[in-house]
């Protein structure tokens, strides 16, 4: 029966891990380089695993969440900055998630955008408000498996396999250097979205993780991102072999979902949308609770799902604020696709600032006792520091010399 | 942390800028974009006229796809441009029209294989599609 539990739940994080800014980078990367950039893809999905196995760690064994975190290790007035930097990502992540929703209702059923928005805010409310956690996770983790389609779409494109398999060894072949770190910057960034880990950490909280939950911890973090990965690389071949040779530019979701309609017809394009609209349904769910979790842990708010929203008031009304402010955000008519772009790159500039007190906390042999981190957590968790901070410096000059990617 | 804030919206603005004057550099891009609308549409019409796609996909990307060719032609048409490109960025600027009224065409018939088959030949010829 616990394995039964666990592989549902990995199912489930395969299904969640893609969020509207995988879908956007990793098909624009392989429209613009072929395969050449999916090493970075593994390097954001180990990165993505060794961060938040721990905060995962961090929180079963002091349950503490992320921005509990960030507070207690940095003060107030540096921890503020920190969560006004999160927040704004978030915010963003959230309007252009939504955005995300509301084209792919459009795109199933033709109803105007601006109605869908407002239909979409009001369905997510009413999850948020209803759906117990564990079934959050669940649907939108199981229909996200949709996704899976573009891996058939991508085998079906008959790509070439030696460059495929080249594609997972750094190299560089192009006369545009800049573009190609703008994109390996966008892929990390996407595979690396901070939202994600606070969503991760605030779970196990609330689930009341404790030490003997860190093998479950592992499993999740390492089987449920490292197979989600593998939705990514799908994502990329098949934009690699369908829209690189033709020159297509794939600005929109609906140049997306075309990926899977091209080699398998209404069936891949029903599929694609649905697991689209569910892999961003469920990124929408998980970056609004995410905004609340962050503003409540850090001013010692009462939070959690599961309290009533009379048992955490502010907590409740954060999220539906969040709601309401990332409506107003795709009324002005952002292109949510370029929205997305922004968020990635904001949120790669923002990453530093809370995967440094986690690493530290991690490391702090006096505040986890034996579950501090191990050898290999440790190189492992400083390697990507280092990593972090580079691409962090660098994030928005390569936005700017590459004009949002457009070369 | 304000200081940085600005900075961020500063960078947002300046990237997001997609005015100014055309050279032969924002010629280059602009046209690549539209070629790739073109292509992109000749896809979707194929499959419109294989039967392969959904009537309100058909019809919502088409539009999509000539909204942005339409905004394409008319900022090349508005927009400073250098001197000795200007006979260009005016051709392009036709074509840029030529493909969104193809595209529009499309999306008013989303189900219809017979005008799908035929619009397809023409963006592939338009967007010069490989």
């Amino acid at each position: 029966m616990k394995i039964f539990q666990i592989a549902l739940g990995i199912l489930a994080a395969i299904g969640g891990f893609v969020d509207i800014g995988d879908l956007v980078f990793n098909v624009a990367a392989g429209a613009t380089f072929g395969y050449q950039l999916l090493w970075v893809v593994v390097i954001g999905v180990v990165g993505i695993i060794v961060y938040s196995e721990m905060c995962g760690r961090v929180a079963a064994a002091s349950n503490k969440a992320v921005f509990d975190v960030v507070r207690e290790r940095v003060g107030f007035r540096a921890g503020l900055g920190t969560l006004v930097a999160a927040q704004i990502v978030n915010l963003m992540t959230l309007a252009a998630e939504i955005g995300g929703i509301a084209i792919c209702l459009q795109l199933l059923s033709g109803l105007p955008y601006r109605w869908l928005i407002v239909a979409a805010i009001v369905a997510l409310a009413i999850v948020v408000w209803v759906t117990s956690f564990d079934w959050l996770e669940r649907i939108f983790g199981y229909g996200g498996l949709c996704l899976l389609a573009f891996a058939v779409a991508a085998v079906k494109l008959r790509p070439d396999w030696g460059d495929v398999a080249s594609g997972y060894v750094p190299h560089l072949e192009t006369d545009d250097p800049l573009l190609y770190l703008y994109f390996a910057v966008g892929l990390l960034g996407a595979a690396m979205t901070p939202y994600e880990v606070y969503f991760y950490s605030s779970g196990a909280v609330e689930e009341e993780w404790t030490p003997k939950d860190l093998g479950l911890n592992r499993a999740n973090a390492m089987i449920g991102y490292g197979l989600g990965g593998f939705l990514s690389f799908a994502l990329m071949i098949t934009g690699g072999a369908l829209f690189l040779n033709k020159g297509i530019q794939p600005d929109f979701l609906g140049s997306i979902a075309l990926g899977a309609e091209v080699p398998l017809g209404k069936i891949g394009l029903l599929l694609a949308l649905v697991g689209i609209l569910f892999a961003v349904g469920g990124a929408s769910i998980d970056t609004l609770l995410s905004g609340a979790y962050n503003l409540a842990q850090f001013l010692g708010w009462e939070w959690g799902r599961y309290r009533s929203a009379s048992g955490a008031p502010r907590f409740t009304l954060t999220w539906m604020v969040l709601l309401v402010l990332a409506l107003g955000i795709v009324m002005t008519g952002v292109d949510p696709v370029q929205l997305t772009e922004y968020a990635v790159v904001f949120s790669v500039v923002a990453l530093p600032l809370t995967y440094l007190p986690i690493l530290l906390v991690a490391n702090d042999r006096a505040y986890m006792g034996a579950h501090a981190n191990g050898r290999l957590a440790n190189v492992l968790g400083v390697v990507y520091l280092f990593v972090i901070l580079a691409v962090s410096a660098s994030a928005i000059p390569l936005m700017i010399l590459t004009n949002v990617g457009q070369g | 942390m304000s200081r940085v804030l600005l900075l961020l919206v500063g960078a947002a603005l300046l990237t997001a800028c997609n005015g100014g004057t055309v050279d032969r550099h924002a010629l280059k891009q602009d046209s690549d974009a539209i070629d790739s609308l073109a292509c992109e549409g000749a896809l979707l019409a194929r499959d419109v006229a294989k039967g392969r796609s959904t009537l309100y996909f058909a019809r919502v990307h088409a539009d999509e796809l000539a909204v942005r060719a339409s905004h394409f032609g008319d900022a090349l048409s508005d927009r400073p441009t250098l001197e000795p490109i200007r006979a260009k960025v005016r051709d392009e600027a036709r074509k840029a029209g030529r493909i969104a009224r193809l595209l529009d065409e499309l999306h008013r018939h989303p189900a219809d294989g017979g005008v799908a088959e035929r619009l397809r030949p023409r963006l592939e010829h338009e967007g010069d599609c490989s």
